[in-house]
Formats: structure tokens, sequence, C-alpha cells
């Protein structure tokens, strides 16, 4: 027996999912989750919608097939309050309906029943009963009451049945105020007798005693992996600590941009871009050379990029990726030793760079840096529309409503004014991509947009790009070396080598 | 040739020093339309030829680099620089024949040689442009009359006026028009398009004369801006060293202590930055700067005087003719300063403490800054030219010292400047050694040693009133607030 096993089984009181793989008949599987309860942790599992958050909770109910891997250390005696289980209820109900033969209206089983034959503990269920209000409903039949009713009808049987592991689906959906504190109020008198997993959609929601969230995200479709898996796949993308505020503070945003409605904000209609030529590339390079002294960086590149043409660009360091794009903003001076056709342009005929840039849109971790001057959260967005790092001109009363509505989608409203130099480094990354985007410009250059981020930030920012990407005329540059953080939509690729 | 200010009759001479004013952002509608198609050949390719190049062909104009054969053969950095920035290069016979404006972007002491070198060569009816106007005004170098001479001086470090650029802004620039020459009287079109496509007008533009810059230029480099803080800083570090203070902090509270405290001068003036203080360290700073102008006062008109005259531009001339010995001596001399030759210690230093603990450093600046506007007006400069050249550029300088101290500023600056500032230096050291002798650690590097912050009222608005009804106070307040609709917003 090797050292791991025997760790493993020392903690027998953890509940240890190892690449669990659980399939709900076609329609969803859970990929490969690795996730770990501990007796005195208490879990919220939070995610986008179809990310697989009420699955996960039911998995650890016993639900679904376990394709693979192993779900170990969940206890006898599990509680599940959810609307899947209460909806099967309902459906029971009404089923002994219908097996009703007898030429009489069926009254179903009476709610006392339902609650007092089912628990353990007949004094906790009798109080329960009080204090959810029901005392007066005991002899209604259970498929007569509202959802709301039979939503507390299943709460007091969860709770009175005293479980050693409490799932909790959305529990608090359809509570009036007064019963929803009560209901925390009890729920937080039992966190020293049994671990609790919620799923909560709404962050605001989430009582104080969780200790721990838990991030679900769709998989995108994979089809060149050739996946022979039906429908849907949900992964455990992060675990937070709640002692952690800023990944907390972080998960909070993801879950924000991954559920708004709120779509990205449309370009300004009182200022738009001169028009392009439709039947012209948007960019042409031919035999692009970048060269210092005898060391050449870029050896005869030819490159056109078609309006719509996703493009993604890629390298090893030193491949001179970043001279390449910057042959195509301007901001490399050997743009005007090669043969550069951009929007409309042959470079070094009298264009200026700004008649060039405002047709880009772009991020790198480099403008990161550069963008040091002191300004507020706002006035960066706004500062796309100038394609100027800080504000040097009055912005007007249109720009400043798109930049509020971006600060809207990304959830930073509260940050408006705040000094750009003081936030996160992913919430800055966030904000320049907003910047680039803001005139809707009609090549979105992303230069490694990830670089630099941690895993909760990447999440954050695949997320924005994804939401820019949907249903925009933008045409993307996306240049990365990250496999694993690919954008959807993508079909065209270049691959640099370096020269030596 | 004879100095050019010297030759003109005193009305002239006022005339043309009272020439400056703050352009409208409207007088630029015209952008870089001027110079489009024509062709540019600059002149020198270190900091400030380089980068305005780099911004005047971002701005779709036509600029290529007309360097000296040597260079070209040699491929020295000059060479080095235009060519891998991808611009044409060539020799002057070959490339100034075709220009519209040749660019002089070289260092003073070469304009005369340069300007020899490249007007025979220059076409017929072509612009010659300047960006300091020494060689015209104080060298009397005489232009063919065909040729138009303009000034176009962006007011920073050829890499601010890059960096400025990139970043969708510029800086702060001057213009002037060489009278003189100006045949067909486009000179302020051309310069202005110019200041356009350095990106010169988004940060505000000066209109002046060759003459109040040269003259004005001279003044401020050599007293306030650069002598002041050179003499300062040596003052000040070597009493805290007397005092008792840790060399390391001493150091870094100089070094990082003008740009911090000229920072709040840039924005409120000499008021905000003795606003910056406790009312007791307030007093005592205006009090010793009131001591300090009664000291420096005779010092500041010397150097007026001589710029006027012409003295100055006539001795610093002999030491380029003497291959720069004097300048060559004072700069190793500076290299040998205890401050200079002690590192900042590894300390914190919160930014009001800098404040706090630098009450003399504050006095200082005020002292210069109202001194050097005071002698300025005097000698017939205009109060907008003289608050540019004292207070405004202030803070720019103090943020060389604070990259790497008295040798960063003196290599930044010009060699005029310098040689200016080391005269300075040298005459207002002894001029303050009794002065200093009663200075103590309260004022540089402690702060003052008082049980609470009470004043007496009276004295108080005393010196409230002094501070805010300066003359140089009332200048910044208007011209601070034109350039506050253009500067960045904060």
């Amino acid at each position: 027996m090797d050292s791991l096993t025997r760790l493993d089984d020392i903690h027998l009181d953890h509940i240890r999912l190892t690449k669990a793989t659980v399939s709900f008949d076609d329609r969803f599987t859970l990929s490969e989750i690795d996730w770990t309860i501990t007796p005195e942790q208490h879990w919220v599992i939070t995610g986008p919608n179809g990310a697989g958050k009420s699955a996960l909770a039911a998995a650890l109910a016993g639900i679904g097939d376990i394709q693979s891997g192993s779900i170990q250390g969940v206890p006898n005696n599990v509680e599940i309050v959810s609307f899947e289980v209460q909806a099967e209820l309902i459906a029971q109900e009404l089923k002994k309906d219908d097996a009703d033969i007898m030429d009489v209206i069926s009254l179903g089983t009476p709610v006392s029943e339902m609650i007092f034959d089912h628990c353990q503990d007949t004094e906790l269920a009798q109080s329960l009963v009080e204090k959810f209000g029901l005392s007066n409903l005991l002899d209604r039949a259970f498929r007569k009451l509202s959802t709301g009713e039979t939503r507390k009808v299943m709460l007091i049987r969860a709770l009175a049945n005293k479980p050693d592991l409490l799932i909790l689906d959305e529990p608090f959906d359809g509570l009036d105020v007064d019963t929803l504190a009560m209901l925390q109020a009890h729920l937080a008198s039992l966190i020293d007798t049994v671990p609790m997993v919620m799923v909560l959609n709404r962050f605001d929601e989430m009582p104080d005693f969780i200790t721990h969230v838990a991030y679900l995200d769709k998989e995108r479709g994979d089809k060149e992996r050739g996946n022979k898996e039906r429908g849907d796949k949900g992964r455990l993308k992060l675990t937070v600590d709640r002692q952690d505020d800023a990944a907390f503070n972080e998960l909070y945003q993801l879950l924000h941009l991954k559920t708004t409605d709120l779509s990205v904000p449309e370009a300004d209609p009182t200022n738009k871009l001169p028009a392009l030529d439709p039947s012209q590339p948007l960019v042409k390079l031919t035999q692009a050379t970048i060269q210092y002294g005898d060391t050449v960086i870029v050896d005869k590149l030819d490159w056109t990029i078609e309006r719509g043409q996703h493009w993604q660009l890629s390298g090893p360091n030193g491949s001179g990726k970043t001279c390449v794009l910057s042959l195509i903003t301007g901001d490399h001076p050997q743009c005007y030793t090669n043969d550069i056709f951009v929007f409309g342009f042959q470079r070094g005929n009298g264009e200026s760079i700004w008649q060039i840039k405002q047709f880009i849109g772009y991020v790198s971790t480099n403008l990161q840096w550069e963008y040091r001057v002191s300004t507020s959260c706002k006035n960066v967005i706004i500062s796309g529309f100038y394609d100027s790092i800080g504000m040097y001109t009055k912005s007007t009363d249109s720009q400043k409503k798109i930049a509020d509505q971006w600060l809207a989608l990304l959830g930073m409203q509260d940050r408006a004014d705040q000094p750009f130099n003081k936030l996160s480094y992913g919430d800055q990354r966030l904000l320049l991509i907003a910047r680039a985007m803001v005139k809707h410009p009609p090549l979105l250059i992303l230069d490694e947009p990830c670089l630099g981020l941690d895993d909760i930030n990447r999440q954050l920012v695949l997320a924005l790009i994804e939401k820019i990407c949907q249903g925009s005329e933008t045409t993307v540059l996306y240049v990365n070396h990250h496999a694993e953080d690919q954008i959807s939509g993508i079909e065209h690729y270049l691959a640099l080598k370096k020269n030596n | 040739m004879a100095n050019y200010f010297n030759t003109l009759p005193l009305r002239e001479q006022l005339a043309q020093l009272a020439q400056c004013r703050f352009m409208h952002t409207v007088e630029f509608a015209d952008g870089v339309e001027a110079l489009k198609g024509k062709k540019m050949v600059v002149i020198g390719c270190g900091a400030q030829g380089l980068n305005q190049g780099l911004n005047l062909r971002d701005s779709g104009l036509d600029v290529s680099y007309a360097l000296r054969p040597e260079a070209i053969e040699q491929k020295r950095q000059s060479w080095k620089n235009a060519s891998e920035n991808g611009f044409v290069v060539g020799t002057y016979e070959e490339l100034i024949p075709t220009a519209d404006v040749v660019l002089n972007l070289t260092p003073d002491k070469q304009h005369t040689s340069v300007v020899n070198a490249v007007m025979p060569l220059m076409k017929e009816g072509a612009c010659l442009s300047y960006s300091h106007g020494f060689n015209i005004v104080e060298e009397g170098m005489k232009i063919r009359d065909d040729l138009t001479v303009i000034m176009v001086a962006p007011k920073c470090p050829g890499s601010e006026v890059r960096a400025e650029y990139v970043r969708g802004f510029g800086v702060p620039t001057l213009i002037a028009v060489h009278e003189d020459n100006d045949p067909k009287g486009e000179g302020l079109a051309l310069a202005k398009a110019y200041a356009v496509g350095t990106g010169g007008h988004k940060a505000g533009v000066l209109m002046s004369s060759f003459i109040a810059e040269v003259k004005s230029d001279l003044m401020g480099e050599q007293t306030i801006l650069c002598g002041m803080l050179q003499t300062g800083s040596l003052l000040c570090f070597d009493k805290m060293i007397e005092e008792g203070i840790d060399p390391g902090y001493a150091s870094r509270l100089i070094q990082y202590g003008w740009e911090t405290v000229t920072e709040a001068l840039k924005y409120g003036g000499v008021t905000n930055m003795l606003d910056r203080l406790s009312n007791p360290a307030k007093i005592k700073a205006f009090d010793l700067s009131e001591e300090l102008k009664v000291i420096m006062r005779p010092l500041y008109n010397k150097h007026q005087d001589d710029i006027m005259s012409g003295h100055f531009s006539k001795t610093m001339m002999e030491d380029w003719a003497n291959d720069d010995a004097n300048l060559h001596k004072w700069r190793a001399e500076t290299a040998e300063t205890n401050f200079e030759k002690t590192p900042a210690g590894d300390v914190e230093i919160s930014e009001q403490e800098f404040f706090d603990n630098g009450i003399l450093m504050v006095a200082m600046v005020k002292a210069g800054v109202e001194l050097a506007f005071e002698t300025m007006t005097a000698a017939g400069i205009i109060a907008e030219s003289a608050y540019y050249e004292s207070l405004h550029e202030t803070p720019l300088i103090a943020n060389t010292i604070a990259r790497k101290k008295l040798y960063e500023m003196n290599a930044t600056i010009s060699d005029t400047a310098e040689y200016g500032c080391y005269l300075y230096n040298h005459a207002c050291v002894p001029l303050l050694a009794d002065f200093m002798k009663g200075i103590k650690s309260d004022v540089i590097g402690k702060g003052l040693d008082v049980d609470d912050n009470g004043v007496d009222n009276a004295r108080l608005i005393e010196v409230n009133t002094a501070l805010r009804s300066h003359p140089v106070e009332a200048v910044g307040s208007v011209l601070r607030g034109y350039m506050a609709d253009m500067k960045k917003i904060v």
C-alpha cells in the first residue's frame, strides 16, 4: 500500500470526488470532477446556467451514473432539497391520484404524513412546522400546496431528519423575507453538526457560515477532439476559500459576467468610424521583414486578414509576434519600410498613425504596463475612443453613457471614479479590453490577453472576450500560446517560427 | 558675427521681449496641412532629432535625416538611430537641396558650423527651423534672405516628446518666427503645423519670439531651474551631515524631495507648495525664503544683466573655443561632491515627510521661483514667459534629479544650461555661507520641534496674503487654467 492511499484511508470523513464523470441520462455529463469536502466545511456551488450546479449537488446524493472515477466518503444519511426532488415527489403524488380507480376524489397524502412519517426527530419537526407557519396546513393534501409551501415541507423533512450531509439546491428561492431569515438562522445553528452544500445563483444570498465556493462552467463544444459524449458537459473550474477576499470578489464578478443579461454596449452613434471599402482586406502584409542590424526578426511574411476572418497568431517567444502586430498597429518604425496595406491605407503615403489606430482595438500586457497615468476607471474606457493612454480632452455625454454601460457589464459600476492604478491586475485587464472594444473597431487585437493572470482572472477575461465575440462585427486577432485559452469561432491560424 | 539682440534699438528689444501668448486650440485647426507633402530633413539624430522625427513621420509627414559623412561611414549612433527606425539617411549634399524644411536639432555649440554648411545647399525659399534661438540671437547668425526661419521648441527632453505623443498627447511647445526671415509670410503656418506634427498642440503652445525665448530660457535655466536646485542640493546635504542626519536618509530626502515638493508647485503654484506645510512650518519657510531673497537678489540681477548684455554668451563661447575646458572641469567637480557620491538610503519617506523635513528646500524653491520671475519681468520679459521659464519648468528639472541626481540633470539639460548652472552655483554657495551657519536640522532633515501647531493669527494671515498676492501666482493661475483644458484629466 503506498503512502497516498494510506493517507486517503485516514480521512474517512472526507467526501472525495476523484476524476468523477457522472452522466444524467443523455442530457448532461459532469466531467472529471476533483473535489474534496471536509467535515468542517460548508460549500456553495455556483456557476452560470447549464454549468451543472444542480447535477453536482445531485451527484453527492447518489443521483446519476458514475461513468468513471469515484465518489467516496458520502455518508449514508444524506438529505437533498431541490426542485428536481420536489418535482418528483409531486409527480408521485399525482400518480397516486391517477391510480385511484374509485369514483371518489382522492385527497392525496396529507402534509402531516409527508413530514412526520419521514422524520427522525418529531419534536424538531413540530417546532419547524410552527416556525415555517405550516401548522394550519398539516391536514391539507401535499399536492394541493403552492410551490413555496411544498418547498417548506421539503425543508422541514430534510432538517428534521438530522442528516450527516445536507444538500440544499436553491433553498432560498421563493421564500418570504421572514422565513428566509428564520431558515438562515436555523442553518447557522447547525454548522458544527452537519456539513452543508448549497447551490446558489445569487451571491448576496450566501450565508456567512459558508467557507468555500465551487465554480462550475459549461464545457465548450469540442468536436476536434472526437468527443463521443452527448449533451453538455459541466466542469469544476475553480474552488475559492471564502477567506480569500480578492478571489471571492473576482468570483462574484465572474458569475456576474457569465449570468448578466447585459450585452456589449453599442458603438457611439454620434461619432461613427469612417466606412471601409468592403471589397478590400483589413490588413495585407507583403513580404514583411523586420530586422535590426543583421538580425532578422520577421522574414518575408505574407499575410492577409479579410474582414470577419478571426485569426489566432502563435509562436514561441522571440518569434516576432508582437513585432508583426506592431506593423499592423503602426507602432513599429519599420512599418514605413515595408509593404503594408491597412484599412484602406498603403502605409507611408502621408497618413497619420491616428488614422490607422482608429480602426483598431488593442490589448496587451505591454499596454497595461504603459497605462500608468492616474485616471479614473471610467476615463480608461473612454480613452478607447481616442486611442490614447489617459484622457486629454473632455469626453462627450454619449461617450460617458457608453462607458457606464461597459462598467455595468463588467459589474464595476461602483468603481467608475476609482483610480485605475489602484485596481487589481485582473480588473485592469478587463477595463483595457472594454477600452479596446468601446468603439467597436473593425479589428480587435488581443495580444496574450490572459498573460500574467491567475486562474480566476483568466476565466474572467475569457468570459468577457466570449461576450464580445458574440454577434459583433469585429474581426478578432488573437495572440497566445496557451492552448487551453481558446476562443470559439477562430478558424485561421498563423504560427511564426523563431528565426536564428 | 555680432550679438543680434544688441544691434536692435531699445524699443525693438522691449517689443520682442514682451512677446508670449498661450495659443488657442482653434488656431491649430489646419493640422499638419502646411507641411503635407513637403520634404523635412532633420540634422542631428540625438534624442530630440530622433524623437521629433518619429512623431512627425507618424503624423503623416515626410522625414529624412542628413548626417555628416563620418557619421554615416563609421555607422555612428546617430546613423543607427535613424536607419534602424527606417528613415532615409543621407549626406548634407544628398538631402539638403531637396528639403523644403531643414530642422536643425543639433546642440547649440554646433549651430554655427552646421548652419554655415547647410545654408548654401538649401533651395530657394525653403525653411530653416531651430529649437533654440541662441544661434540667431546671441551669435548673430545671419540667414539668407530668401529663407524662412522658425523655432519650434518642445519644452521637454526628447524621450518625453516621443512618449507623450505615443500616449496620444504631447508636450508644451514654444514656437516663434524670426521676423527678419519671413519672406513669404508663411513662418507661423509652418511652425504651427510642425507643433501639431510633434503633438505639441495637444499640450499647449506658446507663441513667442526668438529673443524672448533666448533671454528668458537662459535666465530660468541658470538660476531657479538648475542653479538653485544644484546649490540647494549641495548645501542642504552638507548641512544634514553636519547635523548628524544619516547620510542615506539625507541623500534620499534631497534626491526625491525636489520632485515631491515641486509636484505641489505644478498643481497649485508657490501657494499650494507652502500650503502643504503645517502652519508653523509654513511661516518658517516663508521667513527663510524672505531672507534668501534678500541675499540672492543681487546674484539673480547679475545673471539677468549678463544675459541681456551678451556677457554670458560671450564668456561661454570663449569656453567653447577652448574645447569646453571650464565646462568639463566643473562637471567633474560636481561628480565629486558629497551629495553626488552618497547613494540614497533604503529608507521609506512618505510624501508628506518630504515637506515636513524639507522646509528649507521649500523655502529655496519659493525664493528661486519668485526671484527669477521678478528679475525677468523687471528686465522687460513678459509675465507669461517668465512664468514658464521659472515656476512651470521647475518640476521637470526636479524629475531629472530624482532619476539620477545632479548628474542626470546636467546630462539632460543643454550644455548651455549646464554651463550657466555651474556659474550660478559657484557664486551662490559662498553667498549663502553665513545664512547656512544659522540653519539647523529643524528646517532640513528632522522637521520642526514644536509642542503643538499653534501660530499667531495675524502673522499667518500676513504670510498667506503675501503668498497669494505674488504676481507669479496671478499669471500662474490663469495659465494653469488654460492648460487644464488640455492637460491630462487627473
